[in-house]
């Protein structure tokens, strides 16, 4: 035992003593062992500092707690202490398992949204007030800080990341077009891939946005033909991608070594004639413009006299028979079948997945385990999201700390979740429970919130390659796509304004003249209350610790300790205001380093 | 690792290994290639004082450019509205005009452009400005339907696809998935002639992008809100007894904590990306506090506002100690696959009196005739309608503009837009295969630019596919002009 412990690493004893040790005992075997030399996630990254003291008083982090809060970074968009010591009690499987059968969904955003937009019509007397793009975000935030379900709250930030619809579209101002959509994505993060494609399908917003929304069949006369944008985006970005792929999410290659097209520009005019048809369920005439802000909660209804008829040749020989009657969703099943069981979906989906949780370059073995499980979740399933989830985080990659020495292991923290995790990290919290963010005071600082992609292609893409030694590796880091000198100095000056000045939250009135006479109601606020008192000279180190744990996993190495811990020094350190003061210097310092921005 | 300012000789030995290394991608051998030939041949640069800049203004998402320029020679309009269907302008429209007639006559074929362009059909006419037609990415040279049809010949990647394509607008390497791209590629080239070598060539004004990456320096971010006052870092204000010192040690630590060596290569790129962030940053803030207000009026868009910027960033050139910079532009939202006749009502206009009112400040600072502007876009769009817009295609229509270059003409050949008997057009959705490459267009500018034609392959590696029918084995002249963009 003490020799699989020393090879490594974080999970392993987690894994096989969390039923039946509680955490000193697992300390305690550790400790026996005496360190973890090798491994990187260190305490304190000084192992001067590192005795078994400091674990024993509890001012000292273990590779138990490091392994937790690594894990937690991989499942969670952030988290706080207690989450840790949650995870390493329960261990992860248990943790993932009681996330996906304990945390039900508490409110849709679509309630949420609701709820304020009534709050707005009352407040102006005026029951005609539309829903406002500031409603889906108070409606996001209050979820995101209010709801237990971290690790759904992650896949479905994930899949806004790949089954994109953004707010820079014609429902940008719409909060049920935001918030019903991704009410779809949150409903459907531990259910079955094919359901996911069904509804987001079927969504007015991404039939709005992929303008196949109104999108008649051909006539010829007119030279008019369906619009082929879902057809060609739904293949390339939200299925199978480009090429065809192994399992493993290599390339299949042709006798000349090249790549094999998965589809060509035929198939998306054949795709194209299948999302013909589809208009608001909620008018009298197909062509019409929205009813009314709601007009975007209803599915689309076919209308099949606007259905392209025929035959339709999909991929792999699969045709769409001749209805008749003309059959328009009918045709819409077949073709998302025939998607969904193209031998892509699996490694392709996959590995988007993966780069969003665990690392930017996912070896093929990985791939190929986390594809197996999408194929099959072990019943005979395929596209079970929980089988995908669990395989992802589960995966002896994604667990091992030895992976995070690896020189290219690891990715570029999204800068959104650098931010919400400020807020998770240290219990942002409100007087009234009501949290209100409407997040643009992040976003124009790190180009980035949710649903606010630029394109479909995403706020990055998957294959993206900065200049340098990633580059020069031929590896990828899709982070790095927004990660210009202006979103450098943004996000360490956004850090600055969020930590030091504790301008954390944006908030507006709900409505023109709502008289909210104190916005620290629902403005959070952080709480550094433990941190503070780790403030003295002497007891800078545990506060580096403490934050290293929290925010870092770890990694923060023993000469960036040094130099953060060398800077606190210099300032005062004689009533609380100073205390604060260090703390906050010792928070920005420690998030603007590269070992906390990449997570590995 | 930090402070990643790699030789010419380390650059070329690194990325040759990391080719060798990695044989899944085309990329890896075509730049082994290009490299080879770059270190076998010694780049020449010139070590004259003159200045020059080229603005690239990318129409992101596939710009409907044959409704912005249009023939009105009566059998071509005629092709025009048949094709184009509830997509057409009409030409007899009054209040407003749908088209306005440029000062344009080639035996007979005449041209308007979209009724919202009032200030580019101004500089046609005036000679400052100069469309390019049915330009396209193009491997070789496909000479109809029936060789592509065939299947004989390299096509672009992913073509009609936005990532790919827009991707291959910028990189001018469209057989491949390439990170590095034609501005960064010249940057790489013409460095030297800068003064001040911590600050790039490339200035962008819409963060990341392939155009301005190179394989030796990649492009500086600005915003066009970016000024003096508000380009550092921000710190304690000026009320603290102690801020200055204060700020300081904030601002080394991350400085020494960004410098530090690192294993992990994510954590060696953000390090070495953020100190050269904080070196530009030091250098523009004491550069644009030399920024003289323009007389020039903007209009207040995003458009506007960046090529303001641009003429300011122009204005305290040497404060940057630049004789060369590169301009990367965006405007978005040009995926019409909806309502395409409305949103170029809308957006047209902008674009034409944003290159309008720019002309003029180039003008106000005296840099008319050193500066390049010119459009790009991932694709042209389909001719036939799907029902209020128009889908992906390829070959499309663009504007050059400046006082260097010939204005008032229109380079390459305007296709026939009929359907039918037009060996040009790939599709009855009517896809028009481009008859100009951007190669073609890249290889001019880059002349002009102080490009050596030495060192042309290594900025466009299929440039030869395009003006030798031999093995290329000698490169172009300087005077190689396919189009005659520059007198």
């Amino acid at each position: 035992m003490t020799y699989f412990i020393s090879r490594c690493s974080c999970f392993i004893f987690i894994l096989l003593f969390h039923h039946s040790f509680i955490i000193a005992q697992v300390d305690t075997i550790v400790l026996g062992f005496g360190g973890y030399e090798g491994v990187s996630i260190t305490a304190s990254g000084n192992s001067s500092e590192s005795d078994p003291d400091n674990s024993i008083n509890q001012d000292g982090y273990l590779p138990n707690l490091n392994a937790a809060a690594r894990f937690l970074s991989q499942s969670t968009l952030g988290y706080n202490y207690n989450d840790i010591e949650s995870v390493t009690l329960l261990g992860i499987e248990d943790w993932i398992s009681d996330q996906m059968e304990n945390k039900p969904i508490p409110f849709t955003l679509l309630d949420k949204v609701t709820e304020y937009r009534q709050f707005a019509r009352d407040g102006l007397n005026n029951q005609e007030i539309n829903s406002n793009s500031r409603m889906w975000d108070y409606s996001w935030w209050q979820y995101h800080m209010t709801s237990d379900d971290l690790l759904r709250q992650k896949v479905a930030l994930a899949l806004s990341e790949i089954i994109v619809v953004s707010e820079k579209s014609p429902f940008g101002n719409n909060g049920f077009a935001l918030g019903d959509y991704y009410d779809v994505l949150l409903s459907n993060s531990f259910g079955n891939f094919r359901d996911l494609l069904q509804d987001v399908t079927y969504h007015a917003s991404m039939g709005v946005y992929l303008t196949y929304l109104n999108n008649p069949k051909t006539d010829t006369l007119k030279n008019q033909y369906p619009d082929e944008n879902y057809a060609r985006e739904l293949m390339q970005l939200f299925t199978i991608g480009l090429y065809e792929l192994n399992n493993d999410g290599t390339r299949i290659l042709d006798n000349d070594g090249d790549p094999i097209s998965t589809y060509d520009n035929d198939d998306i005019l054949e795709f194209s004639k299948i999302f013909t048809g589809l208009t608001w369920a909620d008018r009298p005439n197909f062509g019409s413009n929205p009813y009314r802000d709601t007009s975007y909660i209803a599915e689309m209804a076919m209308w099949n006299n606007f259905h392209e008829p025929g035959v339709k040749n999909l991929l792999n020989g699969f045709q769409v028979p001749d209805r008749d009657p003309v059959d328009g969703n009918a045709d819409i099943s077949d073709a998302l079948d025939n998607l969904f069981d193209h031998p892509n979906v699996g490694p392709f989906i996959s590995t988007l997945l993966i780069q969003r949780m665990v690392t930017s370059n996912p070896p093929a073995e990985y791939i190929d385990r986390v594809a197996s499980a999408f194929n099959d979740n072990g019943q005979g399933v395929r596209g079970d999201m929980k089988a995908v989830v669990n395989a992802i985080l589960l995966d002896p990659i994604a667990k091992a700390c030895d992976s995070g020495t690896d020189p290219q292991f690891g990715k570029l923290r999204e800068p959104f979740l650098r931010y919400f995790q400020i807020n998770k990290a240290f219990n942002a919290n409100t007087t009234s429970g009501d949290y209100r963010n409407d997040m643009d005071y992040v976003y124009r600082f790190v180009q980035q919130k949710p649903l606010a992609s630029p394109s479909v292609f995403n706020f990055y893409q998957m294959d993206y390659q900065p200049l340098g030694p990633v580059n020069d590796a031929n590896l990828f880091a899709p982070e790095f796509q927004i990660t210009s000198s202006q979103t450098i100095a943004g996000w360490i000056d956004g850090l600055y304004r969020f930590v030091m000045n504790e301008n954390i939250a944006d908030e507006y009135d709900i409505y023109s003249g709502e008289q909210n006479a104190d916005y620290d109601d629902e403005i959070s606020t952080i709480d550094l209350t433990t941190e503070m008192t780790m403030t003295n000279d002497n007891e800078l180190h545990i506060l580096i610790d403490r934050l290293n744990l929290l925010l870092a996993q770890g990694r923060l190495s023993e000469p960036t300790i040094e130099k953060i811990v060398a800077a606190l020094k210099q300032f005062d350190n004689d009533d609380e205001s100073d205390m604060e003061l260090r703390v906050k210097l010792a928070i920005y310092l420690v998030m603007s380093s590269p070992e906390y921005l990449i997570n590995r | 690792m930090s402070k990643r300012k790699i030789s010419r000789r380390s650059f070329l030995g690194e990325a040759s290994c990391a080719a060798i290394g990695s044989t899944a991608f085309l990329s890896s051998f075509l730049n082994l290639g290009m490299i080879n030939t770059l270190s076998a041949r010694p780049h020449i640069i010139s070590n004259t004082n003159d200045y020059k800049a080229m603005v690239c203004i990318l129409l992101a998402g596939g710009a409907d450019t044959y409704n912005v320029l249009v023939p009105t020679e009566n059998t071509e309009y005629s092709d025009y509205q048949t094709t184009r269907g509830d997509l057409a302008l009409d030409k007899d429209a009054v209040n407003p005009e749908q088209l306005i007639d440029l000062d344009y006559d080639d035996n007979g074929r005449t041209f308007a452009v979209h009724g919202g362009m009032t200030r580019v059909r101004d500089m046609f006419d005036s000679g400052d400005l100069s469309f390019l037609s049915n330009i396209g990415t193009l491997v070789e040279p496909i000479a109809n339907q029936a060789e592509f049809d065939a299947g004989i010949k390299k096509l672009p990647l992913g073509l009609y696809s936005h990532s790919d394509q827009i991707m291959h607008w910028q990189t001018s390497v469209p057989q491949s998935r390439s990170a590095v791209g034609v501005g960064g590629r010249m940057s790489d080239i013409l460095h030297d002639m800068n003064t001040i070598s911590n600050v790039s060539m490339n200035i962008s004004l819409a963060g990341k992008n392939r155009f301005q990456t190179g394989n030796q320096y990649q492009e500086y971010s600005i915003g066009n809100s970016t000024t003096a006052a508000n380009i550092g870092l921000d710190g304690f204000s000026s009320y603290l007894n102690n801020s200055g010192l204060l700020n300081d040690i904030k601002n080394n630590t991350i400085s020494n904590v960004v410098e530090q060596e690192y294993n992990n290569i994510f954590e060696q790129t953000i390090g070495s990306l953020t100190s050269q962030t904080s070196e530009s940053i030091e250098i523009f803030e004491a550069a644009f506090a030399n920024i003289v207000p323009l007389s020039t009026s903007f209009s207040d868009n995003n458009l506007s506002n960046d090529l303001k910027k641009i003429a300011e960033t122009i204005s305290v050139r040497s404060h940057l100690g630049a004789n060369r910079q590169i301009f990367f532009v965006t405007i978005g939202g040009w995926d019409h696959h909806d309502n395409v006749l409305d949103n170029q009502n809308a957006m047209l206009p902008v674009v034409s009196n944003a290159l309008g009112e720019f002309n003029d400040a180039l003008t106000e600072i005296g840099m008319h005739n050193d500066v390049v502007t010119f459009t790009i876009s991932d694709f042209a769009r389909t001719l036939t309608s799907n029902g209020n817009g128009s889908d992906h295609a390829w070959g499309g229509n663009h504007m050059i503009m400046g006082g260097p270059i010939n204005g008032g003409q229109i380079f390459g050949d305007y296709p026939s837009l009929a359907l039918d008997g037009n060996d040009l057009n790939l599709s009855n959705r009517g896809r028009i295969l481009p008859t100009t490459s951007v190669d073609e267009f890249y290889a001019e500018i880059a002349l002009w630019f102080g490009v050596s034609p030495n060192d042309l392959d290594y900025i466009l590696p299929n440039l030869c596919n395009f003006y030798s029918s031999s093995n290329c084995t000698q490169p172009p002249g300087m005077n190689y002009s396919p189009l005659g963009m520059f007198s």
